[in-house]
């Protein structure tokens, strides 16, 4: 298979700051590759490097060219923070950048891939953010590129419009469009890459399949349970031979089969501990996340899983574990 | 053609944004109107009496295009880069094929079209308020070329205030400093004879100057048979120099 992008070696500094050191990344035609990491690990800095934007020391192919010398014709970029001129409507903004190409997708088509056909008369600052973005999404794709960068594409995107994006996407995917995009969204990198590599202070520290990286990363299964007695709770699981540790007003018993959860909730009952919810989820793209980043859980919260639960909650006492594996997961 | 078609599609996006644009709209034409009333009205001028606007009405008319000329395309581009760039619109525009000379082709379009309407209506409120007298010959068509050219200067000089100015306050306030000194001290409503003769050299480096001396011999009857190449060729050649630097100028990466 060719390789749409090849970068070896890539390093970028600002100053004293590294943004990038030493990145070696390709993407193969027609393959879907996400970048995660935290916030300033270098995810917009590299898309600026592939994307020509930024000048970088190192080597970067992108269709076999430089990224300033690429048929611009066949690529498309949704810049992270990017906001076109804010009194066009939607419909004359897909206008004016599909004007910027050789060839373009149909004003009409594009507003209906991306859902705002009943908005396409509206100003862009009267829109909801929601709908912005995906004028933005539009944009990038008026010109029906081989090669799609999309640097945080559903930041701000209600669930629904969200969920209408990924099937956008997916479909471009099966089209054979080349897709790299970076994402907040463990849950939508999961769905949509085929590949996932994490930036963490310039550095490229895992590439590999969703599944390939939870099976090597992620670690075991979780039972998460809500309960004003955690310490009690642990001292119970134990007990029965559950690997449990107390946080707040949450216990995780790691390594839980769905068909050990009742076994979890009747050593709770057993003891006498009221719980307000048990939560089982195989391990996801998050955990690894997690696990390489080093980054915790703020305030019990777990990060940003697009709207979509990553496992089965149950209601106090109530079990009913009827979890099925996550895409991707084993 | 496709170049063509991507500047006409920029262009197009420019002009719909700043028509939407009440206030710029407003102000773009409402300042020089203001001008034209404040000193050709109310002020007036006294051709007999000594001190500023001592001379007859049509000697001004370099001088209130000039505003239009010089004040709007400076801010428009300078802030228009200053917005791009705020909005990411130019790491967006790097991966199309629209280029940065295209760009400002563009924009300076937009901005010849806009004072090109806000000179006929100062021409035409100057001779309606203060009777000034415009020789209508045939050489005042080459009023033309002298806006056309003035205008695509000083786009090149916004495009290049807009690269250097870190946002769009900065480009205004920059704008204002150059531009107010150039208004008033490039023979436009301040004749060389006021001016203190050591400062006569400099008046001869303003590219504004040129503008006014050119527009001057085709507007204002007792320069009317004075030669104009010289300012026109020197104006052109300015506006291919600083169009040149201006594209140069507009940012394509961080």
């Amino acid at each position: 298979m060719n390789e749409a992008v090849v970068a070896a070696g890539v390093s970028k500094r600002y100053g004293e700051t590294v943004a990038l050191d030493g990145v070696d990344l390709s993407v193969a035609d027609g393959e879907v590759f996400g970048l995660i990491g935290p916030n300033g690990a270098g995810k917009t800095t590299l898309v600026r490097a592939l994307t020509g934007t930024t000048p970088v020391d190192g080597e970067i192919t992108v269709r076999g060219a430089a990224p300033t010398a690429v048929d611009a014709d066949r690529i498309g970029l949704l810049p992270q923070s990017f906001s076109p001129p804010a009194r066009l409507t939607a419909r004359e903004l897909i206008d004016y950048y599909g004007g910027l190409y050789e060839t373009a997708r149909s004003t009409e088509e594009v507003l209906a891939a991306v859902g705002l056909t009943d908005a396409a008369d509206s100003w862009y600052e009267t829109l909801s953010g929601g709908q912005q973005r995906r004028v933005c999404v539009g944009i990038a794709l008026v010109n029906d590129p081989d090669l799609l960068f999309l640097d945080e594409p559903t930041t701000g995107i209600d669930p629904a419009g969200r969920q209408s994006l990924w099937s956008l996407l997916e479909e471009l995917a099966d089209g054979g469009t080349t897709i790299v995009l970076t994402s907040h969204s463990m849950t939508e990198v999961q769905r949509l890459a085929d590949r996932v590599g994490l930036l963490q202070d310039g550095r490229l520290v895992a590439v590999g399949t969703p599944t390939e990286l939870i099976e090597a990363h992620g670690g075991d299964s979780r039972l998460v349970i809500d309960t004003d007695q955690p310490e009690a709770a642990v001292n119970a699981l134990r007990e029965a031979d559950f690997a449990a540790t107390a946080s707040h007003t949450t216990v995780v018993v790691t390594g839980v089969s769905p068909v050990e959860i009742g076994d979890a909730a009747a050593a709770l009952s057993t003891a006498g501990i009221d719980y307000g919810s048990l939560t089982w989820a195989e391990p996801s793209l998050e955990d690894v996340y997690l696990q390489l980043t080093g980054e915790q859980f703020a305030g019990g919260e777990r990060l940003d899983t697009g709207g979509v639960p990553a496992g089965t909650t149950t209601e106090p006492n109530a079990v009913t574990p009827t979890a099925e594996p996550q895409e991707g997961a084993e | 053609m496709s170049r063509i078609r991507r500047i006409r599609a920029e262009a197009t996006a420019a002009w719909h944004s700043f028509l939407r644009r009440r206030t710029a709209v407003f102000f773009t034409f409402f300042f020089p109107v203001l001008l034209v009333v404040i000193f050709g009205a109310l002020v007036r001028t006294q051709p007999t009496a000594g001190g500023l606007f001592a001379e007859p009405p049509a000697y001004y008319i370099p001088g209130y295009l000039a505003t239009v000329v010089l004040f709007t395309p400076l801010s428009r581009v300078g802030s228009e880069i200053a917005r791009h760039r705020d909005d990411n619109r130019f790491e967006k525009l790097a991966t199309t094929p629209l280029g940065r000379g295209e760009w400002l082709i563009a924009h300076t379009l937009v901005n010849v079209a806009i004072i090109g309407l806000a000179s006929l209506l100062i021409l035409g409120l100057v001779v309606a308020l203060t009777g000034a007298v415009v020789p209508f010959t045939a050489r005042l068509a080459l009023l033309v070329p002298f806006v056309v050219c003035a205008v695509v200067l000083f786009c090149g000089f916004g495009a290049i205030l807009g690269r250097l100015s870190s946002t769009q306050d900065g480009v205004i306030a920059a704008s204002n400093t150059i531009a107010f000194p150039l208004l008033f001290l490039s023979d436009t409503f301040v004749p060389l004879a006021l001016l203190p003769g050591w400062f006569a050299p400099l008046v001869e480096l303003s590219p504004l100057t040129y503008f006014a001396r050119g527009v001057r011999a085709l507007t204002y009857e007792p320069s009317i048979t004075e030669p104009y190449g010289v300012e026109l060729g020197v104006v052109a050649a300015l506006a291919v120099a600083f169009f040149v630097a201006g594209a140069y100028a507009i940012p394509r990466t961080d």
